[in-house]
């Protein structure tokens, strides 16, 4: 990704969310201040036709947000700003559901209606995230690409991508700090392997997100999107698993910010399809392909690619 | 903020990607139509086959050609050696010689033993085996009791090495020994020595593992001489030198495709139209395998840029054998029944796969690796 962009991310996302304003998203309170910043910065606009933008900056910007849990609905935005016209604070609601919808200049549904006029009723994802239920009224329709889902399937996988690497992070850091037995608890063997699998799973899923997005405009995106949802949804269970048994108590409290991230990885790797309904994508489709053009399908998952039969 | 190991995206490139087509076309030609394919890179022992993938320049091929190397990349390697095991093709005989043991020799080795040994390694005529583990010195390699005392134009070994992979059909060994009583510093007065395996002095006995097989062996010296230009490297360097073929020996391909044959026979016997317990597992699995080779790619890209990455080859290994007995584990529980080729498949990976998390390395060693590149160790 662009350096610029993930180092503007990056800055301005360390310096702007902090535990206050997570709290505060979370008891109902549109964080305006962060947005303010977003908007002049125009972070909201990467990925979008103007901004001459890549799509690997795009889910880049939203990996950086996931390492920082931003309570704003970027994801939406910027996928919404990379597909229509009129840039602004648009939302996109998917089975009658949008990330503070009731804040937004405008809601996007998944099945391509538009409008500025909607009705909304405040709700929250398992992270107390804004999750709006949401009506809209004199919607138009609009021309959306057939793998809107995929999209925002994958903002999910880039943002726990980068929401594992921060708790990895977090998992360092508390582990070499606490003292039990009169050293680190980083001194154990058995912390030091759950760090190892914590790593290898923020690693994997880092991969993983990055075979998918390298692919947004291939033939086999869907394919690419049901690995990196599956893997990276099932990297999300153990890593949060492991990062809490590391932090102990401390972490199961509500003052310790742990829980801001791994809250949202039980979110993420629900919304747009748990592991299991992508896992039944992909193997539906390789089965349908056969058992000799299983590993073509493993190097390519591109449809145009014909099963080889050279061998059985 | 220290977001991980880095694993840069790869994609192969175009060169990589024509030479996948010929490695299909080949295989489909010459395994013989009764041939069993098995994943496992240790399994299926064939010198008639790795001459034929001598003469085709796979074997070798990133080294220079000046000792008969193809000068290819890294990547290009990679798919080979992908193709290869993907297909259950019979690699065991040069599978050392070409993944470690050349490597080695072109990095600490002399130019005479380059030229004597590189080439015929290249025509897929030459095997080597690994001597590092004895029965006394598991993971904890740098214990190594086999000396070799100092003489008039070389050495006099004594010790026993152990598990040694196909020693008992291979040419050489490169044995880790002492060449320097112990010290304060375990790791000092360690070298490698290249050694004849039909030399006198070194008896060869195969060990029969719980699978039935004969691949691993004890390999004795007694008082066994070894010229000076046995040695590899200089003297007392040999356990950073052994450090650096592991950078090669974990990461490849082959830490995560012992099991991939069960996965093919799961399909076959799935058929089509599968029932949504079957697509969900076997999803479930292409999705581990699909960012397990991502990420080994990626090593791939950090062997052609010339790094050693010793963390991230631990990590992606590590990784790939829990992959690689989880596979198996979870295919049986949803195999369909009366499918005898997925039935004999299922069998042979339970048989070998305690081996997966203990050959090259065990988990908890890898894990104490990843552990030190976080920094905790
Ligand atoms: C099929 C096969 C082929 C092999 N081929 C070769 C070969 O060609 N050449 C060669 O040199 N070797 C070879 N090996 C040997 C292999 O490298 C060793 O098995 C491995 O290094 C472990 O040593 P060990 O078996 O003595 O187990 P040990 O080191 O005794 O370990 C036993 C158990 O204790 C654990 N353990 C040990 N130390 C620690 C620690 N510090 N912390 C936590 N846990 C620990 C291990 O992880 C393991 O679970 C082969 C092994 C197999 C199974």
């Amino acid at each position: 990704m662009d350096r610029l962009i993930e180092d503007t991310a990056e800055r301005i996302f360390a310096d702007h969310v902090d535990k206050g304003v997570l709290d505060r998203a979370e008891s109902g309170e549109f964080p305006n201040a962060l947005w303010d910043v977003v908007r002049e910065s125009g972070l909201h606009l990467v990925g979008s036709a103007q901004s001459g933008t890549e799509p690997v900056d795009l889910y880049g910007v939203l990996r950086i947000a996931g390492r920082h849990a931003v309570p704003l609905p970027l994801a939406e935005v910027l996928v919404a700003n990379s597909l229509l016209d009129e840039a602004g604070f648009i939302t996109i609601a998917a089975d009658g559901v949008a990330p503070w919808a009731r804040v937004a200049d405008g809601v996007l549904t998944v099945d391509g209606e538009f409008s500025r006029r909607f009705e909304t009723e405040p709700d929250t994802n398992l992270a107390g995230e804004s999750r709006d239920r949401v009506v809209l009224v004199d919607a138009e329709r609009v021309g959306l690409p057939d793998d809107l889902r995929e999209r925002l399937a994958l903002s999910r996988v880039a943002l726990m991508a980068g929401c594992l690497e921060r708790i990895l992070a977090m998992a360092i850091d508390f582990a070499t700090e606490r003292e039990q037995f009169g050293r680190p608890i980083s001194r154990f063997q058995a912390v030091q392997h759950n760090l190892a699998v914590l790593a290898g799973e923020t690693a994997a899923a880092r991969c993983a997100c990055d075979g998918a997005v390298a692919n947004v405009d291939s033939s086999g995106f869907v394919h690419h999107v049901a690995a990196a949802k599956a893997r990276v949804g099932e990297a999300a269970g153990v890593a949060a698993e492991i990062v809490h048994q590391v932090h102990g108590a401390m972490g199961f409290t509500h003052e310790h910010s742990l829980h801001h991230f791994t809250r949202r990885l039980w979110a993420w790797r629900d919304e747009f399809g748990r592991e299991g309904r992508w896992q039944e994508t992909l193997g539906r489709r390789i089965a349908a392909g056969g058992a000799d053009a299983l590993w073509d399908f493993v190097v390519d998952p591109s449809p145009h690619i014909s099963p080889s039969r050279l061998w059985s | 903020m220290f977001t991980g190991l880095e694993f840069e995206p790869i994609d192969l490139p175009a060169t990589a990607e024509a030479l996948r087509t010929e490695v299909r076309a080949f295989v489909a030609s010459e395994l013989p139509e009764d041939y069993w394919p098995n994943s496992d890179f240790n399994e299926g022992h064939s010198p008639a086959f790795s001459r034929k993938l001598g003469e085709r320049g796979w074997i070798g091929m990133t080294w220079p050609e000046r000792f008969g190397g193809g000068e290819r990349t890294f990547f290009e390697r990679y798919v080979v050696t992908e193709e290869l095991l993907a297909a259950g093709a019979p690699v065991s005989a040069h599978w050392i010689a070409d993944r470690q043991s050349g490597p080695l020799l072109l990095s600490y080795g002399t130019e005479a033993q380059c030229r004597r040994y590189l080439p015929q390694i290249v025509r897929g005529e030459c095997y080597f085996s690994i001597g590092m583990s004895e029965p006394n010195s598991g993971s904890d390699l740098a214990s190594v009791r086999t000396r070799a005392e100092r003489v008039a134009d070389g050495w006099i070994v004594n010790g026993t090495k152990i598990w040694t992979t196909d020693a008992h059909r291979n040419h050489y060994i490169i044995a880790l020994v002492r060449t320097e009583p112990p010290s304060d510093d375990r790791h000092a007065g360690l070298s490698q020595l290249l050694v004849d395996l039909h030399a006198d002095g070194v008896t060869v006995r195969p060990i029969r593992n719980l699978a039935g097989g004969e691949d691993f062996n004890e390999v004795v010296f007694e008082d066994c001489f070894v010229p000076d230009e046995g040695l590899v490297g200089e003297r007392g360097n040999g356990w950073t030198q052994v450090t650096s073929e592991l950078g090669y020996e974990r990461s490849g391909p082959e830490r995560f495709l012992s099991a991939f044959r069960v996965l093919v026979e799961f399909v076959r016997a799935m058929g089509n139209d599968p029932s949504r317990d079957e697509a969900v597992l076997l999803g479930r699995l292409a999705s581990h395998l699909m960012t397990l080779r991502r990420m080994s790619i990626s090593v791939a890209g950090m062997l052609q840029q010339g790094g050693s990455p010793a963390v991230e080859s631990a990590l992606v290994k590590s990784l790939g054998n829990d992959f690689e007995k989880l596979l198996g584990e979870l295919v049986r529980l949803q195999a369909p029944p009366g499918h005898p080729r997925l039935e004999r498949c299922l069998r042979q990976t339970l048989l070998h796969s305690p081996s997966f998390t203990l050959r090259g390395g065990t988990r908890e060693i890898l894990r104490g690796v990843i552990a030190r590149g976080l920094g905790l160790r």
